[in-house]
């Protein structure tokens, strides 16, 4: 059979970052090629590569027996490659038809040619079996797994000969992914060859052909058979094994640091009351949705309140003022580091020292001062390189969170918020995120994290909350806790089999 | 849930430059340009570019906007906007000269008058923007008409001459007399020269070794991260359209006393002469990035191009197309650059 695409000794250098490390994949026509990997793996590097959205720094991709024109986009598109991202990249206000034709819509002379454009999205989506998808209805009008398929049909409004999809099925209902593997069956029998990123192995064996498993950058088994079995694959996954990933699990004491009475803002959040003592870490666990960003937003004050109040140390802290949360002791790193933690144009100094600077200034700044200052806490968390003037824009993930975590440091704060904070960060990296928060619980602050690897919750926390439809439903010891077991509270209990079935 | 660092944008690499450096190599640059245009000048003109009496004369018409483009820089570095200043600077100065009136009595009256009109305009806009939440672009280009209007309304469309507060000529103003401040000099210097240098200064330490300018820079820089580092961002965006009131509010003082009279059509495009500068300085239009210094440079560049263009006899309508393709080619020029 045909190779649609060939990808060899991949490498893709980010600074501080060895993204993919050498990658090898081989798609063939009329297949679905599944790419696993874990969080972190390279997987969504892979497939930007391959679309285009950024060049590799070596090795080959070849499409049909040519080289893919490296860092673009469109170039790539026309050639009959096809990316659909995780994240729907639809513009809500466009109806369906304008949303599959999106900059190549068909003319007349001048002027759109609009029956042509509802006649062919019509065509397509029939193509799909999905022909009952209103053409000039509003895409934000339509469900998630509705818009999937308006993705896959401007996907194929070209010529498609390979299409890439990112994780489609996460944001999909059971029944939902019924319907997208249709598509996908209909799409490889008019010979597409598809590859399919998942983490989640029992799709793999309901849709995929062969198996192409990444960890930390490398292949570390490509072309493996669908059938291959779950424990076999998910060693394949683990990748390099990393000594202790998780430290000593701190002992909370009786002092209470933080104090959360009834906060409530409708709807993500309905009533939450929790405690935080000095030594803890206390893991905030559960479904994305169900809250828990928005309670830690509650408590620093970035949201107003419907009730409830806040109290650091015995103090209230006044609602939706940050700066009086700041000063009672709270700190906050939040879930997009770039977009919410740091000025990315600034130095590792800047980003260190915006929260405090008043330590540093009377009528004017001491510059000297604070930049000792910085340094002295990024180079306790041994941020790489050792450089407090590096522009943080070009550090890696795991150094950004560093950073951030230096502010709070420096400004001594009592309890620290923690949204996902090892997001994006690479698994030698992780370990020594998890080691630093392990390290300021035991110096005796009160740590509170949310996260959405179970696994993590389960390896680092003293005890774990568990939120579903804004309200804590469980409360679990630490040393107890399974994934499993925080995954059945998460969930509503009638859901509870399929989605336990999800493995990492 | 795969968002790995490794998803981070592809623009960064080991060749692309640290950002504080290449903005202090764009000044080098600039301070070069400075030079070269005045070499040009003196080799174009030898007769008449480099003499006193031209440098005075382009340093004096600098300080106007210069002021303003200080106060300008601020209001960028928050990635805002300020289309206003021109129209205050005319309301404000007529403002002061019916103040004043006809018995001339104190300059302080209309120095004061002037300044706290503007100001007050300055604070309308900086309401709309921070708390009524007006795009700048929207809240500041109605006041560029409301504070036109007002400049016309206020004496009925004609200029207010404010030479009786010298007794009725230039002639040797009294220091620190409103006229003294267009026509005095210390030194061979103008006075308003030293206004223009003692603002840029002041507005160089505020920016650079104050909490305060750390703060408007973190606002344009990002404004979500700045508030959750505790940047009371409300007010630090209200504060620099204030400041930019102000500070339009003492450019009015220097151009009123440099021609010893208030029109309400002065102050004309003022605003893209003070955008230019700033922008030609290496201010980030879209904010988290300012250098006062630049600035400065992109006033000076400014002054002299036009001083020379003037020279060469070309027309003011070549002028303010050339100035217009300035102001463009700077902001693609930073377009590029952040691209790069």
């Amino acid at each position: 059979m045909t190779k649609v695409l060939e990808i060899r000794n991949l490498v893709k250098e980010f600074p501080g970052v060895k993204a993919l490390q050498g990658v090898d994949l081989d798609v063939l026509e009329a297949e679905v090629h599944c790419l696993l990997g874990a969080n972190g793996a390279g997987k969504s590097t892979l497939i930007k590569c391959v679309s285009g959205a950024i060049e590799p720094t070596s090795g080959e991709i070849l499409f049909m027996g040519e080289p893919l024109p490296p860092g673009d986009p469109a170039g790539t598109l026309k050639l009959g490659v096809a990316t659909i991202y995780q994240e729907l990249d639809l513009v809500a206000d466009l109806s369906v038809a304008e949303s599959i034709f999106l900059a190549h819509e068909p003319r007349r002379g001048p002027l759109l040619d609009l029956e042509r454009m509802y006649r062919e999205s019509a065509a397509l989506l029939a193509r799909l079996g999905h022909e009952s998808i209103p053409v000039r209805a509003k895409v934000g009008r339509l469900r998630p797994a509705a818009q999937q398929i308006v993705s896959i049909a401007r996907a194929l409004s070209g010529n498609v000969r390979l299409l890439i999809m990112d994780e489609p099925s996460a944001i999909l209902d059971d029944g939902e992914i019924r319907t997208l593997f249709d598509v996908v069956r209909r799409l490889t029998a008019e010979g597409v060859g598809v590859v399919y990123i998942s983490h989640r192995l029992d799709e793999i064996r309901r849709i995929g052909d062969r198996v192409t498993v990444l960890a930390d950058g490398r292949t570390t088994a490509t072309g493996l058979p669908a059938t291959t079995p779950t424990d076999q694959l998910v060693e394949f996954m683990v990748g390099r094994k990393v000594d202790q990933l998780y430290p000593e699990r701190p002992v909370g004491t009786d002092r209470v640091l933080l104090e959360v009475r009834d906060a409530r803002r409708l709807p993500a959040v309905r009533g939450v009351s929790l405690q935080v003592h000095a030594g803890e870490i206390v893991g905030l666990g559960g479904l994305v949705g169900s809250g828990r960003t928005e309670l830690l937003r509650l408590i620093y004050g970035l949201d107003q309140p419907e009730t409830g109040e806040v109290f650091v140390e015995g103090k209230r802290v006044r609602p939706n003022r940050p700066g009086h949360a700041i000063r009672r002791g709270l700190g906050l790193a939040p879930e997009d580091r770039k977009s919410q933690a740091l000025v990315l144009d600034w130095s590792e100094t800047k980003n260190v020292t915006i929260a405090d600077l008043s330590r540093f200034s009377r009528v004017l700044l001491d510059v000297r001062k604070e930049r000792a200052s910085a340094h002295k806490q990024l180079r306790s968390l041994n941020t790489v390189p050792d450089d407090p003037d590096r522009i943080v824009r070009l550090l890696s993930g795991g150094n950004q969170q560093k950073v951030v975590l230096a502010r709070w440091l420096l400004h001594q704060c009592r309890v620290l918020l923690l949204d996902e904070p090892t997001r994006g960060v690479d698994i030698a990296t992780k370990a020594e995120i998890y080691r630093i928060i392990s390290n300021l619980a035991s110096s005796g602050l009160g740590v509170l994290v949310v996260s959405s690897e179970l696994e993590e919750l389960v390896g680092i926390c003293t005890r774990i909350l568990v939120m579903r439809d804004g309200e804590i439903v469980a409360e679990v010891d630490g040393n107890d806790a399974t994934e499993r077991e925080l995954l059945r509270h998460a969930v509503a209990p009638t859901d509870a089999p399929e989605l336990a079935e999800e493995v990492v | 849930m795969t968002a790995p660092a490794q998803a981070s944008e592809p623009e960064s690499g080991p060749a692309f430059a640290d950002r504080v450096k290449a903005l202090r190599l764009q000044e080098y640059a600039l301070a070069i340009v400075v030079v070269l245009l005045f070499v040009v000048g003196s080799i174009l003109k030898p007769d008449t570019f480099p003499t006193w009496d031209n440098v005075r004369n382009m340093l004096t018409q600098a300080s106007v906007v210069g002021v303003l483009a200080i106060g300008m820089t601020f209001v960028i570095a928050t990635a805002g906007i300020d289309l206003s200043v021109g129209s205050m600077v005319a309301a404000a100065g007529v403002f002061g000269g019916i103040l004043v009136g006809t018995d001339g009595t104190s300059s302080l009256v209309f120095i004061f008058g002037a300044i706290a009109f503007a100001t007050l305009l300055g604070t309308i806009n900086a309401t709309a923007v921070a708390y009524a939440r007006v795009v700048p672009f929207i809240a500041t280009l109605a006041m560029f008409s409301i504070a036109r209007g007002l400049a016309l309304l206020l004496n009925d469309k004609l200029p207010v001459s404010l030479l009786d507060l010298n007794g009725g000529s230039f002639g040797n103003p009294r220091p620190f007399s409103l006229l003294w401040f267009g026509n005095g000099r210390i030194f061979g210097i103008p006075a308003s020269v030293y206004v223009f240098i003692a603002i840029a200064a002041a507005g160089w330490i505020v920016l650079n070794r104050t909490r305060y300018g750390r703060y408007v820079v973190a606002v344009g820089g990002n404004r979500e991260a700045a508030r959750i580092a505790g940047v009371p961002v409300k007010r630090i965006i209200f504060s620099v359209y204030v400041l930019s009131g102000l500070l339009a509010g003492v450019s009015t003082v220097l151009l009123c006393a440099r021609l010893g009279s208030a029109s309400p059509v002065s102050g004309n495009l003022y605003e893209l002469d003070a955008i230019g500068a700033v922008v030609i300085g290496g201010t980030s239009l879209a904010g988290g990035r300012a250098t006062i210094v630049g600035t400065f440079l992109g006033v000076l560049t400014f002054a002299l191009i036009f001083s020379l263009m003037t020279q060469l006899n070309l027309s003011t309508e070549v002028q303010q197309v050339t100035k217009g393709l300035i102001v463009l080619g700077a902001v693609l020029l930073q377009r590029s650059d952040a691209r790069s």
